[in-house]
This record gives structure tokens, C-alpha cells and sequence, in this order.
């Protein structure tokens, strides 16, 4: 196992698991860009420099995308904006990416001789797996639009596992792909934060809901 | 390349559109002026060219070169509609996104690069749920949507990438490429909001405004079922003797079904008639499921002529409800008694639509829909599926019912539909144009809803090419023998699908960059 290889996969799950887990919503912005930036070298060999470049170019652009959305200057009245994290902890979603890398590790090729490392798809499988439970549950707009990146980046990790390092076109084409999605993803959380003071949560907080009376034959009422 | 004008027109026009939407006017007029460059450079395209990038490439079709034009014409129409009626402030970018990306998608000749742009599409279409004000709602609604199309988009990219590689060693075939057909069916299925995997539609339609929902539920999905279609009759259809993908094909079947008889059933029972639109286009995306379903050579040339149709029928359909909303000042069914007696001009263009969606007994449409039926179930279940496929006839019928119904007290007048064009003021032109725009509103809407059930209609009836043009070969890295051009040597025989059996002299051989599905031991 190439080493260097190892490294740049921790930390493309590293990365994955403090986007899931974290609070703070600028914290997760730069992770989101350590996995992405990570991302396209977990290949063997190495993208033609062309088609690295422009996915390395797509990924600071992404994320610099929602970082532009969640940055915060109370004096532009951008107050923090928490997004909800993980329920059940870093811990945790470390257990959970190590047992689902050990499973993409142990499945690699899913049957048959594969293109690429196993680490990819050790890390695809992890990162998919920590991305999927924001994305199906998620209560705010930077949650779920971050997870949905973190799942293409997952897929184009499984991708190149399977077939072996992507050409340069195909590298223009996902970096396009994941831009599109981070900025569609920041563009709704920008829409989000400027309605009430909900920050990017699906429902604002501040307003009330009306209080649903009991449906039929109360028993203190008799 | 004749195809870069186009995807750098529309691409940069909807970067140029998203940049400057604070500043609506212009926005909203470089849009326009992009997507009639779209229209001019998609027309400007030739078949058969190829751009190589690394040792992938792009390549040039009669049936892009069709579905570009047409999509650039109606989407924009539908910004003019949409203008004219109130839409989104971002639906032209959007439109302009979709084009480009849609012109990536159905030239890309790798499906695994193919996925990837269709999948961006998906992502611009999110964008047009964006309001001003009460966003957090409208956002809520368009992460739904890009969920639903990362979803999909991933699953697309895993079914691609296992099974485009050699698999000759692979253990488990069938279970292998089973699972890659239905990932990639379902996601088929997720994109167009089919049923069960609709909720996010319905969302869309309670938040847009009739005349975008085309470009998100329709024309997106549609660059994306067309990827789908030209992978499974590469990759899956070749097997279809050697493997049994029965039990996977029932599931899609199911799915198929269900969306085109139970959208027929809400259209019907729903009181406005953004929903009726929303609803009839789920259920015309249960034919393409259906083509996704045949998995035969045959099924290739009618379900991208019916995808065509469906396209330019339902951008018809939803630029009706936009100009009768507008016309009326209401969109709920029950307050439009008498519409059709009080606008003819709505009528007719409603009946087009009709005739253009169900078609008629040799219209290309009506055989198309015939053939996919037919080739994805037999029997009597197929008849029945058949006459399902009908049913819009009955949320059409309704709506005729309501308007030839008396109109309410007081509400009889016919509505005006001359335009109303005063003298034409010299020294403060620009005045004169605004007057004249505001005063033609609900006459530019209903007109721009005629020119697109006309334009359906040709569609529908096989003008344009269309029957021609769906037959022939997907992008291809090698030099294409298609060419409908005068002095051409031939034109593309019955059907050119990826799988069907190589004429004599032509090669098999598979395409670079293509997978090459395999099961010799």
C-alpha cells in the first residue's frame, strides 16, 4: 500500500467527518475543501496535471462558494449561523467511516479487477456512508447542501476505484458538476439566512407555530 | 467545432445572468439575448463533428442538434411567457444552465462523463425556486430538488462506473449488471419525479410558476433519460439473452405504470391548474420509463422521439396554464367556468396541445408511445397500459368541460385578444415600448403559448426530422456515417440504436472510451 496514498485518504475522510459532525458552519466549509482539494490525488497514477488542475480549481471554487455564504461580519448583520452537526458525535461518525472504509477496502472492484486503488475506495465508501444520514435527515440548507456534495464526491471516488484515473475531460466535467452543486447549495443557504433570523434551518425557530388543539373528545374536558 | 458557440453562449450567459440578477433589467435582457444567440448557434450545428480532449472527446448528432434548437425556442418562449405572466427572476440562467449542459450531456459519448453534465443540470434547475423575499420555504424546496438530482446523479455515476470496464472475470453477472440497470432506472425515475418519488415535484409545483416548471421537471431530466437510454441499449440490452433481468424490469415497470395512471388520476382531482401541469408531465415520464424498461434495439428510435414530444408538448401545456392564469386572474379550475367560451383563442390552443401530447393515429407521437408499450409489456397488460396512456384524456376533458360551462354572473365578457398598440410615440420611444409591453401581457402569453403548441404539434406529427433524427447513432468518437445533409450517401436505417446487430461492411467494434459489457468467460 502506497503511503502517501494512506495519508491523502485519512484526510479525505478526516475532512468528511468534520463536515458531518461540525457546528460551526465556516468549519465545515473548510473541510468540505480539504475533502474535495484531497479528493482527485487518491488515484494511481495521478491525474494528467490538466485535468488535476482543474479539479483542484473546482473544489476551492466550490467551497469558496459556501464559504462566501456563511462567512459572518456582525456589521453587515451576518450573525453566526450554527448548522445542527451530527446527533451523535465525532466519535461516532469516525466508528461509522472506519467500519464502512474497511468495507469499500475489502469490496474493492465489487467483483472484478478494478482501474484504481483500493484507498479510493475505501474512502468512497466512508464518505458516502457519513453523507448519507445529513442528507436524508438533514433540518437545514447547509447540512444537506454540503452532504450532497460530499456524496457526489463520494461517487466520484467509488469512479475512480473502479475504472481507474479519470481523463482530463472527465476531470473538467466533475469539477463543472460539483461547482453547479456547491453553488446551487449556496445560493439557497444565502436565500435561507436572509429570511428571519433562522440562519439555514429549514423552519425559523422565531416563529411560533399555532398550537394544534388535541383532535377530538378531550378527556379533561370531558 | 460548431457545437463550442453553442455551450459557450449558453454557459456563459447563465453565469453572466446569476452575476448580475441584483440588477433585474439587465439580467433579464442579457438572458434573452443569450438565448437567441442559443437559438442561432444550435441551429448553426453539423452533425458528425468530433473534438477530441485527452482520449475523450465530444461529438456532434442530428437528434442534439434537434433537441438543442427546440429547447432553445421553447425555453425561450417560456422566458417571454414567464415575463409576460410573473416567473422567477432566475429562470432564464436557469434555462441557459439547462442548454448547456444538456448539449454536454447528449455529446458526451462516454456515459460516465455523460451522467456528470446531465447531473449539473439538475443542479442549475434548483436555482429557479430562488424568490427575494420568504426564501427560507423557497429554499427548502430547492435543496429538495438538488437532493433529488445528487441522488439520482449518484447513482447514475456507480451504476456507470461498474459496469464500464471489462467484466469478464466478474463472478456474479447477473446480479451485477441487474443492479446497475435498476440504480440507474430509478434514478431515471427520482429525476422526473415519478411515482412514488414525487414528493419533491409536488413541492416544486405548490413554489413556481407553471411556465418554469418545464425546464426542471421536463427538459433537465430529459438530456438525463436520454444518457440513460443510450447506456442501457449499449451496456444492459446487448445481455438481455444471456441474462434474465425479469425481476428488475418488473420493478421499473411498476414504477412506469404507476406514474402514468396515477398522475392522470391527481391531474384530474386537483383544483389549480399549475398542479394539472406538474402532475401530466409525471405522467408522460412514465412512457420514457417505459422505453428505459423495453431494453430492446427496436424501443431506441420511439423513445427518443417520444422524449421530443413529451419535451415540446408539456412546455406548450405549461405556457397555456401560465397565459390562462394570467388571462383570468386565477388558476383554480373551479373559478375558470366559461374560459374557453370567453377566450377561443386559449381554446384552440389547448386542443393543439391535446393533439400533440395524445396524438393521432399516425402522428410520429402516437406511434412512438404505441411502439414503447408494446415493446415493454405484452399481452393483455400491454393493451391495458396502452389505454392508460390515454388517460390524460380525462384531466383534458375536465378542463374542457369547465370551460365551455357558463360562466359565472357577471363574468361573460369575452376576453379581448387584439393587441393594443398605441401611436407610436418618436420622441420617447422607450416610454412607448413599456406601455405597449404592459398594456399586451396576457396577449403575449397566450401568444407565446400558441407558437409553442404549434411548434409541439409539429413535433408530434414527426416534422423537424424528428422520427429521422431519433433513429440515428448516439455521439460517437468514430467518424459518423450519419448525415441527413443533401448528397449524403444514406441516412440511418430503422433504427441505429447502440445494440442493434451491425449492417454488413460496418464496424462492431466498441467505442473508445465506452463500456464494453462483456460476458464471454
Amino acid at each position: 500500500m502506497n503511503p502517501i496514498l494512506a495519508l491523502v485518504a485519512v484526510a479525505v475522510i478526516g475532512g468528511a467527518v468534520v463536515v458531518v459532525a461540525a457546528r460551526d458552519a465556516r468549519t465545515v466549509s473548510v473541510a468540505l475543501a480539504l475533502t474535495l482539494v484531497a479528493s482527485p490525488l487518491l488515484a494511481d497514477p495521478l491525474a494528467m496535471p490538466l485535468g488535476l488542475a482543474a479539479r483542484l480549481v473546482g473544489a476551492i471554487l466550490a467551497t469558496y462558494l459556501l464559504w462566501m455564504v456563511v462567512r459572518q461580519n456582525r456589521t453587515l448583520g451576518l450573525l453566526p449561523s450554527p448548522t445542527s452537526g451530527s446527533r451523535i458525535g465525532w466519535p461516532a461518525e469516525i466508528l461509522v467511516a472506519a467500519a464502512a472504509a474497511v468495507v469499500g477496502f475489502a469490496a474493492h472492484g465489487l467483483g472484478a479487477a478494478a482501474g484504481g486503488p483500493p484507498l479510493a475506495s475505501a474512502a468512497g465508501f466512508a464518505v458516502a456512508t457519513l453523507a448519507v444520514v445529513p442528507v436524508a435527515t438533514g433540518r437545514d440548507v447547509i447540512r444537506v447542501g454540503t452532504a450532497l456534495v460530499l456524496l457526489l464526491d463520494a461517487a466520484l471516488l467509488v469512479r475512480c476505484a473502479l475504472g481507474g484515473t479519470p481523463g482530463d475531460l472527465e476531470q473538467l466535467v466533475a469539477a463543472g458538476m460539483l461547482v453547479v452543486v456547491a453553488g446551487a447549495a449556496a445560493a439557497l443557504a444565502a436565500n435561507a439566512r436572509a429570511d428571519g433570523s433562522g440562519g439555514f434551518a429549514f423552519v425559523d425557530p422565531a416563529v411560533s407555530r399555532l398550537r394544534r388543539e388535541p383532535d377530538a373528545h378531550p378527556l379533561d374536558r370531558g | 467545432m460548431t457545437l463550442l458557440p453553442f455551450v459557450l453562449v449558453t454557459s456563459v450567459g447563465a453565469a453572466i445572468a446569476l452575476l448580475a440578477r441584483r440588477n433585474e433589467w439587465l439580467a433579464m435582457a442579457g438572458s434573452i439575448v443569450c438565448l437567441v444567440a442559443a437559438v442561432v448557434t444550435a441551429l448553426a450545428i453539423r452533425p458528425g463533428e468530433i473534438v477530441m480532449v485527452g482520449g475523450s472527446g465530444l461529438a456532434t448528432t442530428e437528434y442534439l442538434r434537434l433537441f438543442l434548437v427546440l429547447g432553445a425556442v421553447a425555453g425561450l418562449l417560456l422566458v417571454v411567457v414567464g415575463e409576460a405572466v410573473g416567473s422567477r427572476r432566475d429562470a432564464p440562467a436557469v434555462t441557459l444552465g439547462v442548454l448547456a449542459t444538456s448539449a454536454l450531456a447528449l455529446s458526451l459519448p462516454d456515459p460516465r462523463l455523460a451522467v456528470l453534465a446531465a447531473t449539473a443540470g439538475g443542479g442549475f434547475g434548483a436555482l429557479v425556486t430562488l424568490v427575494p423575499t420568504g426564501g427560507r420555504s423557497a429554499s427548502t424546496v430547492g435543496i429538495r430538488v438538488l437532493r433529488a438530482t445528487v441522488v439520482s446523479g449518484t447513482m447514475a455515476i456507480a451504476a456507470t462506473a461498474w459496469i464500464g470496464r471489462d467484466l469478464s472475470d466478474l463472478v456474479a453477472q447477473p446480479v451485477v449488471f441487474g443492479l446497475a440497470y435498476l440504480a440507474f432506472a430509478i434514478a431515471v425515475a427520482i429525476r422526473f419525479g415519478a411515482i412514488p418519488a414525487h414528493t419533491w415535484a409536488a413541492r416544486l409545483t405548490d413554489t413556481v410558476p407553471e411556465s418554469a416548471l418545464p425546464l426542471v421537471t421536463a427538459w433537465a431530466p430529459a438530456a438525463f433519460a436520454i444518457v440513460a437510454l443510450a447506456w442501457a441499449d449499449a451496456s444492459i440490452a446487448p445481455l438481455g439473452a444471456d441474462i434474465d433481468l425479469g425481476s428488475v424490469r418488473i420493478v421499473v415497470l411498476a414504477i412506469a405504470t404507476a406514474s402514468i395512471v396515477l398522475a392522470s388520476v391527481a391531474a384530474f382531482i386537483q383544483d389549480d391548474i399549475e398542479h394539472v401541469v406538474g402532475y401530466a408531465i409525471i405522467g408522460d415520464a412514465g412512457v420514457v420509463l417505459l422505453a428505459v424498461a423495453a431494453l430492446d434495439p427496436e424501443a431506441w428510435a420511439p423513445a427518443r422521439t417520444w422524449i421530443l414530444v413529451f419535451v415540446m408538448a408539456r412546455s406548450a401545456f405549461a405556457a397555456w396554464a401560465a397565459a390562462t392564469r394570467a388571462t383570468f386572474s386565477t388558476g383554480r379550475v373551479a373559478e375558470l367556468r366559461g374560459w374557453a367560451i370567453r377566450s377561443p383563442a386559449l381554446a384552440v390552443i389547448l386542443g393543439v396541445v391535446i393533439v400533440a401530447s395524445i396524438g393521432l393515429p399516425g402522428l410520429a407521437a402516437f406511434d412512438a408511445r404505441g411502439a414503447i408499450v408494446g415493446l415493454a409489456i405484452d399481452g393483455p397488460l400491454g393493451t391495458l397500459v396502452l389505454l392508460g396512456t390515454l388517460s390524460p384524456l380525462a384531466y383534458y376533458g375536465r378542463l374542457l368541460v369547465v370551460g365551455v360551462a357558463r360562466p359565472a354572473a357577471g363574468e361573460g365578457t369575452r376576453v379581448a385578444w387584439r393587441p393594443v398598440v398605441s401611436p407610436l410615440d418618436l420622441t420617447d420611444v422607450r416610454r412607448w415600448l413599456r406601455r405597449t409591453w404592459s398594456e399586451n401581457l396576457t396577449i403575449t402569453a397566450t401568444a407565446g403559448a400558441a407558437v409553442l403548441a404549434i411548434l409541439a404539434l409539429a413535433v408530434s406529427s414527426g416534422a423537424f426530422g424528428t422520427s429521422k433524427a431519433a433513429a440515428g447513432l448516439p455521439p460517437t468518437l468514430e467518424v459518423s456515417t450519419e448525415s441527413f445533409a443533401p448528397g449524403a450517401p444514406e441516412g440511418p436505417g430503422a433504427s441505429d440504436a447502440p445494440s442493434a446487430a451491425p449492417v454488413e461492411g460496418e464496424s462492431a467494434a466498441p467505442v473508445e472510451g465506452e463500456p464494453s459489457a462483456s460476458l464471454a468467460p
